[in-house]
């Protein structure tokens, strides 16, 4: 589904943020904390079939605590990283409650995965703001949310000039969402 | 911003040509089955391309929008002749590689070298588009020629898109130094007088960083998986970066110098740039950009090496040239003369280029291993 209009798309306010996106991008995804060499390895590390331990390298890339799930809950997060397909956010709302409570974690492993979904950032959520695009903050997987969240960025990767497409070993997806993520703060 | 127009009505002369791709298609081995549900769309980002022509001897005058805005035939030539070189490479590279999916090394690697076939066949009917609808009946003979040469005979128009890719190694070469120098070519269209052609490449150039990753990727992870040696690799290195050099062509070149004139085809910073263009040595100036992005690239794909590996390089721009004023002259990877007969020198080139024996070492037993690092295949 298509959550973002684009007949309410402000074309014009996204040239700053386009013009700059190579240097948005380096700011946030090569900052210490993002450990971009980490976030490259698990583009490796992590592949079919999906196991526990592949989603525990996610959280620790991620800054997240462990894990408090049940077995099935596990086992039922990692049968949807197979079945989901882009622009599909509605199967999140077949999870548990706990396994929902964590937009950030359930986005990374979706990410991982399935590059055309984008891990959830709140920063990033701000720079979809200052384009002119409200997504709601939220810290529990919504799928409507979420699913705006994702196409949004899908949109913006649809618009923007060619000048912003690296050559760099990292998804398109993650590419402006980690800009926009330097832009929300900017 | 860059807003995309796809065209949805086609001209009669194009509607034929689309028959005559199929048969294309067909006849080179590519099962239009492949393609899923990708769409071989005609697009144009016309904000981008700009309305006023940018540089040359028409600098200030809006931009052409149809053949009969075009001031001169000589224009109009060099525009059907850009346009038909690149349609040509478009789809000379789809006859070089398509045979390499049957033994992709991951489903990664088939998933992306078939999304960079098809998008190669997308440009092909971007500028065979261009030729039928612009162009009138020599536009429609220059299209059907697209289809009518064949790598394979080797009857395309540069030489490099007349050169087997015989495994995965050389295509990720051919995508990370031959694909580079597409970027670099419609790079330079994308300021062109000719609004239809500048307005082809902004979508282009988005879908040819794809490729150009595969390529840099595909040789960082042979690098890190280790198997193949680097002092092997390098031997790869060096055939192809010549190759990717000839591509720029002549040096003084002075049909580049006209396409100047002309504001057909531009540097390759021509709106970045701030000083007056050497018109005597455009190639020269676009040849050195590339040089040095390659040697920026190699720095990085050798970081992944093994400990104990020697750097990967780019050899010297003198080095095994068929083009321009290092043409047919011998020098060393280093660049210097080099000193020696006839058979010094072919000893030489067996030493630092791929032998047959390579060849043979490299497809039953390097790549009888685990060669080049896993990945699955996520999307974009």
């Amino acid at each position: 589904m298509q959550h973002v209009a684009l007949l309410a798309f402000d074309k014009e306010k996204c040239k700053p943020f386009f013009d700059g996106l190579t240097d948005f991008f380096y700011e946030h995804h090569h900052s210490e904390a993002q450990n971009a060499t980490r976030y490259e390895a698990l583009l490796y590390k992590v592949h079919r079939p999906y196991d526990d331990a592949m989603l525990d390298m996610i959280d620790e890339w991620m800054g997240l605590p462990k894990r408090d799930w049940r077995d099935e809950t596990t086992r039922e997060v990692k049968l949807a990283m197979y079945a989901i397909r882009y622009p599909d956010t509605l199967l999140l709302d077949s999870f548990t409650e706990n396994a929902r409570s964590d937009i950030r974690r359930l986005s990374a492993y979706l990410h991982f995965t399935q590059h055309t979904y984008a891990i959830w950032d709140e920063d990033s959520r701000k720079g979809l703001s200052k384009l002119g695009i409200e997504i709601p903050a939220t810290e529990v997987a919504d799928p409507f949310v979420y699913g705006a969240y994702v196409s949004a960025i899908e949109l913006l990767k649809d618009v923007a000039p060619f000048t912003c497409f690296l050559e760099h070993d990292v998804p398109r997806q993650r590419l402006f969402q980690a800009a926009l993520a330097a832009y929300g703060r900017s | 911003m860059a807003e995309t127009d796809i065209v949805q009505d086609y001209s009669p002369n194009f509607e034929q040509w689309i028959r005559d791709f199929s048969e294309w298609q067909t006849r080179i081995g590519f099962d239009p089955s492949w393609l899923g549900d990708y769409r071989f769309d005609i697009k144009f980002d016309w904000d981008t391309a700009g309305s006023t022509i940018e540089f040359g001897d028409f600098e200030g005058m809006p931009k052409w929008q149809r053949r009969m805005q075009i001031p001169q035939q000589n224009i109009r030539d060099a525009i059907i002749s850009m346009v038909s070189v690149q349609g040509d490479t478009e789809f000379a590279s789809v006859e070089q590689q398509n045979h390499l999916l049957e033994t992709a090394p991951t489903e990664y690697d088939k998933k992306s070298a078939l999304r960079i076939m098809c998008e190669e066949q997308r440009h092909g009917w971007q500028m065979a588009y261009l030729l039928c609808t612009y162009f009138g009946e020599h536009g429609v003979r220059e299209a059907a020629k697209l289809l009518e040469r064949n790598a394979q005979e080797g009857t395309r128009i540069l030489g490099s898109f007349n050169e087997p890719i015989d495994h995965w190694l050389d295509f990720f070469c051919f995508t990370h130094f031959i694909d580079r120098d597409g970027k670099f070519q419609l790079k330079m269209l994308s300021t062109s007088s000719f609004k239809p052609l500048a307005a082809s490449m902004g979508p282009m150039l988005k879908e040819e960083s794809f490729h150009l990753g595969t390529g840099a990727n595909g040789l960082r992870r042979i690098v890190k998986q280790g198997v193949i040696p680097c002092a092997f690799l390098q031997k790869y290195v060096n055939k192809w970066v010549s190759t990717g050099l000839d591509l720029f062509g002549t040096d003084d070149s002075t049909s580049a110098q006209w396409a100047y004139v002309f504001g057909v085809k531009g540097r390759y910073d021509e709106r970045e740039s701030s000083e007056e263009a050497d018109r005597l040595h455009l190639n020269e100036a676009s040849r050195e950009f590339y040089f040095q992005e390659l040697r920026d690239e190699m720095r990085r794909i050798s970081t992944a090496r093994m400990e104990g590996e020697p750097e990967l390089f780019i050899p010297s721009d003198r080095f095994n040239r068929g083009i321009g004023k290092f043409a047919g002259k011998r020098y060393t990877l280093d660049g210097e003369m080099f000193e020696g007969n006839d058979s010094d020198w072919q000893a030489y080139l067996d030493e630092v280029l791929p032998s047959d024996e390579d060849e043979d070492r490299l497809m039953n037993d390097y790549m009888q291993q685990e060669w080049i690092q896993y990945r699955d295949w996520k999307g974009d």
